[in-house]
């Protein structure tokens, strides 16, 4: 009697399965099955080392960064707003575009609104000193200090005695220039006595 | 509170102060302007509109306000009370009779920013019509304010000898004794 068949070989084990991605990486779910995943981005992340997080889906490797800045400013915006405008997409939408464009609209704005601060506050300043703030600006033009007002108020606050010397010295150039106008055309002795001519 | 020296220093510079102003002889406007400085905290150099920096401010002789020209009879205050036909005009003088610290508490009223800031500084400013002031208050004071008019002399507060010093264009054929 014939010797029985071999057995069928075992069929070939199927190709191991690609290994799942972590959690946390932007290809949780691949969209080629098979193919092989890109590296993961570095950990420390490129540009201010900004977290990319999961639900951005990124062709390249640049723009994942500029999505994920977006998205990240767009939160960051509308957790701090009132009512549904902090949860609910719609509404979210229009609320955080509005935002954004006002404060397009406020970077010109916040330079008026801080120079008029400023001018406030030296104001009060020198009227403790007993000047008027025309007086005390264009007199130290006049004597060549050349300080902007930011830098006024902030000597104002906290150098008091810096500025006190300061409209001193304005209050000085002021009656000088009185006697000059009003005086006999001599040259008065002093410090600050030398007038200085602009020709411009 | 800590023992921090800064922390001390803090408290001094946002502490609220309380200013005497006497409206004897003053014209209200003025008085309002000098008063609404210091309720809204602009004569101080850290002022903000965001800070409540502002003082208090207790002005006395209201009753003894000055208006120039012919406003006690000429200027107008109006309000209406809301019912058809309910609309009032009295004269400063009128107003004055009736209650004589509401032209100067008007005045300020009116001068201060149109904005929720407004009710409470008026609630930090203390108008009596005399120099007669609560002790709480007077306690409190810190500092006058200057007054912004400076008051003349009349003829009769002038003495004998001040009068004989002035200097005289022309001698009058008959004395009068003033």
């Amino acid at each position: 009697p014939p010797p029985p068949p071999p057995p069928p070989p075992p069929p070939p084990p199927p190709p191991p399965p690609p290994p799942p991605p972590p959690p946390g990486h932007p290809r949780a779910c691949p969209r080629i099955p098979g193919a092989a995943l890109p590296s993961p981005p570095r950990a420390g992340g490129a540009p201010g080392s900004l977290q990319v997080p999961p639900e951005v889906q990124p062709f390249s490797r640049a723009s994942q960064f500029v999505r994920a800045a977006v998205i990240l400013r767009w939160k960051t915006l509308k957790e701090h707003f009132r009512g549904r405008k902090n949860r609910c997409y719609k509404l979210a939408v229009k609320s955080v575009r509005r935002a954004f464009v006002r404060s397009t609209k406020a970077r010109r704005e916040k330079k008026r609104f801080l120079r008029a601060l400023w001018i406030t506050r030296i104001e009060a300043a020198s009227l403790e000193h007993g000047l008027k703030y025309p007086a005390f600006i264009s007199n130290l033009l006049k004597s060549q200090v050349e300080l902007n007002r930011k830098v006024l108020a902030d000597l104002a606050i906290y150098e008091p005695k810096t500025f006190k010397s300061l409209a001193a010295l304005a209050q000085r150039r002021r009656q000088e220039g009185f006697l000059a106008a009003l005086g006999d055309g001599k040259e008065p002795e002093g410090i600050f006595s030398r007038i200085v001519h602009h020709h411009y | 509170m800590s023992t921090d020296p800064l922390s001390f220093q803090q408290w001094a510079t946002f502490a609220r102060a309380w200013y005497l102003l006497d409206a004897k002889m003053q014209p209200p406007g003025k008085i309002a302007a000098a008063t609404v400085i210091r309720l809204e905290g602009r004569h101080k150099p850290i002022y903000h509109a965001l800070n409540d920096c502002g003082d208090h401010v207790v002005i006395i002789n209201t009753r003894h306000i000055a208006f120039s020209g012919n406003k006690w009879e000429q200027k107008v205050y109006s309000s209406h009370t809301g019912y058809p036909g309910g609309f009032k005009q009295v004269t400063a003088t009128q107003l004055h009779l009736k209650d004589p610290t509401a032209i100067v508490k008007l005045a300020v009223y009116r001068m201060l920013p149109k904005n929720l800031q407004r009710r409470t500084l008026m609630q930090r400013l203390h108008l009596f019509p005399e120099d007669v002031i609560p002790e709480d208050i007077e306690k409190n004071l810190l500092q006058e304010i200057p007054q912004p008019r400076a008051v003349p002399k009349r003829l009769d507060e002038y003495t004998p000898e001040e009068i004989a010093a002035f200097p005289k264009v022309w001698t009058p054929l008959i004395w009068i004794d003033c």
